[in-house]
């Protein structure tokens, strides 16, 4: 009976390993097998082209020179980023399109994060009728072809367009605004009508930071770039709405139940409840949007114009030109370019995370 | 797994077909040929040539690639290395890529070159005057007018006797007649050195001397872009966008909103098409002050690879499309373009209409306006004071002596 005793728990007491040596390394293949074919994609067109693109932005290489030819390019180290920094003939070029498009992101990211949550919660209350088509309609324009949606703004806000026809006839004495041409600076037309103009400060119009004078580097985004950015926040609000209210529907009734028992009003309850909550959302949609403004390409390949050349150059464009420049290509210039965006991209998103962030200390 | 016998009967008759054809394949040679997209009418026309050519040489097949996205396509093709037998080259593209060594020598390969427009196939050499590939076809600069908005103010026609000063005044009466609609200007112009260098040029004045300092800032130049600028400034001229925002001249030009401007034949199928009830001619760009006239071109080449493994056929491919019977076919498919070859001019005239001698005309003595390489700080420089001038922002002398600055300094920097 002792020994009985003495036998059976060993036997129970020993916990059987849950898989064998053998089982887990067949395990461990099967799981690289299964993600194998997404990473090296991923590694392929993603990691190597990076590497690619780095080192090449250390050469003068044209673009076009093959590159089996032994004396295609020359390494010349950080030469291609002091051109475009700091010291090259056209630094203007780089520093102009970083203004244009930070003016981009400063006036799309706030502009579609807050309609976007806006729309998220009134889709979201439930004594809306017909909540699937508001909440359809709301997502279409983000599933629209880009390029479709900036040809069809290219229509509306020509100068004999829609948009210029309704002005004019909601407001007789409308002077029409060339949307998609005109170069003045959104903030230089607002500081105008107060009669601030270039050279009332005059320390405005003789200090130059990278060859722009500071009353250039305040002037906004142009006309032409503020259609843009009216085309951009109107295709993104679809998906950053779709996120918030998967987010808003996560949040469980029973909060706003106590908060009303507690006597909180319905914008007490938004401010102290809802958006706290919300806050990793915005962290992602912020994110997302930072991310997408900085890079932004599509819409202004349609929309650009040659008069507005120098006003609606983003960072990406200016990539773009660059390396497919008609009589001048520089992919080594370029490549430079790039990984400047992509390092200016990193810091916004560190920035980012420190102030909107998941802070765990608060909760 | 047991593979059937079934399986494996296939595998072997593949392979053997496979074997056999390669056996075949190995008697035809086959090129590559890339070229870009056009009209749709346009692209079965080169089709057609292919095929023609095909038929002629059945010993030679062709792989053709008519490409949408042309440019960046075939850039790409170059830095692998593995770039195409036949290629389609612009004149913008040519100095950087017969820099970098992607382009066979012409030599003694093109069949005769002096019936060539002597303008084109300098746009296609080096600074030694040894080509590098062919033209197959050309556009030119010339002076569209609207007869209707002509006889309306009562100013006559545009004559080869036209000069400077002429086309001015008949932009103002036209502008300030009564009998013309309000808002209809004398002369639309586009804010594009591609419409205004033909009066630089025109006018004596070329970019850079000799001896490679610049020239672009010399009073001929100054007096040719101030006059380019006259227009807009004094009213009597317009952008385009400031034309009901029409896209380009050829829009303000149909829509009837200016009664001049600069186009090429490119415009002509445009404007019988979408505007066919407009009444206008053309005429060469007027006479300037120096008693000459100047204009630009816009060419094409084909060109054969430097690293193809088939240079006879190749050439032979090039010549088939650019030689007297290809240009030929140029002149008399009904297109914009014209053929390269001086002897292929009448009958692009004949199908086209005698009223377009103004384009051909303008090939004697036509400059394609493409900066060397390396020049690429000036060009953008150049466009961007061009649309300040054009605006008046900044004056024809100020833009022109900056950018004669900038051309010096790349000069001193290569040198």
């Amino acid at each position: 009976m002792a020994t009985n005793a003495a036998a059976a728990p060993k036997v129970q007491q020993l916990p059987k390993a849950p898989f064998s040596s053998n089982e887990k390394v067949q395990q461990a293949i099967s799981g690289i097998v299964f993600v194998a074919p997404a990473l090296v994609i991923l590694v392929v067109f993603l990691i190597v082209p990076l590497f690619v693109a780095g080192y090449f932005s250390l050469t003068d290489w044209n673009g076009r020179t093959p590159l089996t030819n032994p004396d295609a390019y020359e390494l010349v180290g950080l030469e291609n980023y002091e051109r475009l920094l700091v010291s090259g003939r056209r630094v203007d070029d780089f520093y102009n399109a970083f203004k244009n498009t930070l003016y981009y992101a400063i006036g799309v990211i706030p502009a579609q994060t807050v309609i976007a949550l806006v729309l998220a919660t009134i889709v979201n209350q439930k004594w809306l009728r017909g909540r699937g088509f508001f909440r359809t309609a709301f997502y279409f324009p983000s599933i629209t072809s880009s390029i479709v949606v900036s040809m069809i703004f290219l229509f509306l806000f020509s100068n004999t367009g829609p948009v210029n026809g309704a002005l004019r006839a909601l407001f007789p004495n409308y002077q029409q605004v060339s949307w998609l041409t005109d170069n003045n600076g959104v903030i230089h037309n607002i500081l105008g009508v107060v009669g601030i103009q270039e050279n009332t400060f005059t320390v405005l119009a003789e200090t130059e930071i990278a060859r722009i004078s500071l009353w250039d580097w305040l002037s906004g985004p142009s006309v032409a770039m503020f259609t843009i950015m009216l085309l951009a926040i109107w295709t993104t609000i679809g998906t950053m709405m779709v996120v918030y209210l998967a987010a808003l529907q996560n949040i469980p009734p029973q909060v706003y139940e106590a908060a009303a028992v507690d006597g909180a009003t319905q914008w007490q309850a938004f401010r102290r409840i809802t958006l706290p909550l919300l806050r990793p959302t915005t962290y992602f949609v912020v994110t997302l949007g930072l991310i997408g403004c900085f890079q932004v390409f599509d819409q202004i390949y349609i929309l650009r114009d040659e008069q507005t050349r120098q006003t609606t150059m983003s960072v990406a464009y200016l990539v773009y030109d660059t390396a497919f420049n008609l009589g001048d290509p520089q992919m080594g210039r370029a490549a430079a370019t790039a990984v400047t965006l992509f390092i200016i991209i990193f810091v916004a998103t560190i920035l980012q995370r420190r102030f909107i962030g998941d802070r765990p200390a608060d909760s | 797994m047991r593979i059937s016998r079934y399986v494996v009967m296939a595998l072997a008759w593949v392979l053997a077909l496979g074997i056999s054809g390669l056996a075949f394949a190995q008697e035809t040679v086959t090129l590559q040929v890339w070229t870009g997209s056009s009209s749709p009418a346009e692209n079965e026309a080169k089709e057609a040539q292919f095929a023609a050519f095909e038929e002629a040489n059945p010993n030679i097949d062709l792989e053709v690639l008519i490409s949408p996205d042309y440019g960046t396509q075939i850039q790409a093709a170059f830095a692998s290395g593995d770039y195409p037998d036949v290629f389609t080259v612009g004149q913008f593209d040519f100095p950087s890529l017969q820099d970098s060594g992607v382009l066979m020598p012409a030599g003694d390969n093109i069949e005769n070159p002096d019936d060539i427009y002597p303008g084109l196939l300098a746009a296609f050499s080096d600074a030694e005057g040894n080509a590098f590939c062919v033209p197959k076809d050309f556009s030119t600069l010339a002076l569209f007018y609207n007869t209707d908005l002509f006889d309306a103010a009562g100013v006559d026609y545009p004559t080869a006797d036209w000069t400077w000063e002429d086309m001015y005044a008949a932009a103002e009466a036209i502008t300030n007649s009564d009998a013309v609609p309000e808002g209809v200007v004398g002369f639309s112009a586009a804010a594009d050195r591609n419409r205004w260098l033909g009066f630089l040029y025109g006018n004596g004045a070329t970019i850079a001397g000799e001896d490679g300092m610049s020239t672009v800032n010399s009073p001929e130049a100054v007096a040719a872009l101030e006059f380019y600028a006259s227009f807009v400034a004094n009213g009597v001229g317009a952008l385009p966008s400031e034309l009901n925002g029409a896209g380009w001249n050829g829009q303000a030009f149909g829509e009837g909103s200016a009664a001049m401007t600069i186009e090429g034949n490119w415009a002509i199928g445009y404007l019988e098409n979408d505007f066919p009830e407009l009444n206008w001619g053309v005429a060469e760009i007027p006479l300037s002050p120096a008693g000459t006239r100047g204009t630009l071109t816009f060419t094409e080449c084909w060109a054969v690879g430097a690293n193809t493994e088939h240079p006879e056929e190749a050439w032979a491919l090039v010549n088939f499309l650019t030689g007297t019977e290809g240009a030929m076919t140029v002149a008399t498919s009904g297109f914009g373009v014209m053929p390269a070859r001086m002897s292929a001019a009448q009958a692009w005239l004949d199908t086209r209409g005698e009223e377009y001698a103004a384009f051909v005309a303008g090939g004697e003595y036509a400059v394609a306006p493409v900066f060397p390489l390396g020049y690429g700080d000036f060009t953008t420089a150049f466009d961007e004071g061009t649309t300040a001038v054009m605006a008046g922002e900044e004056s024809a002398q100020d833009f022109l002596d900056e950018v004669a600055e900038i051309w010096n300094e790349i000069t001193e920097e290569n040198m």
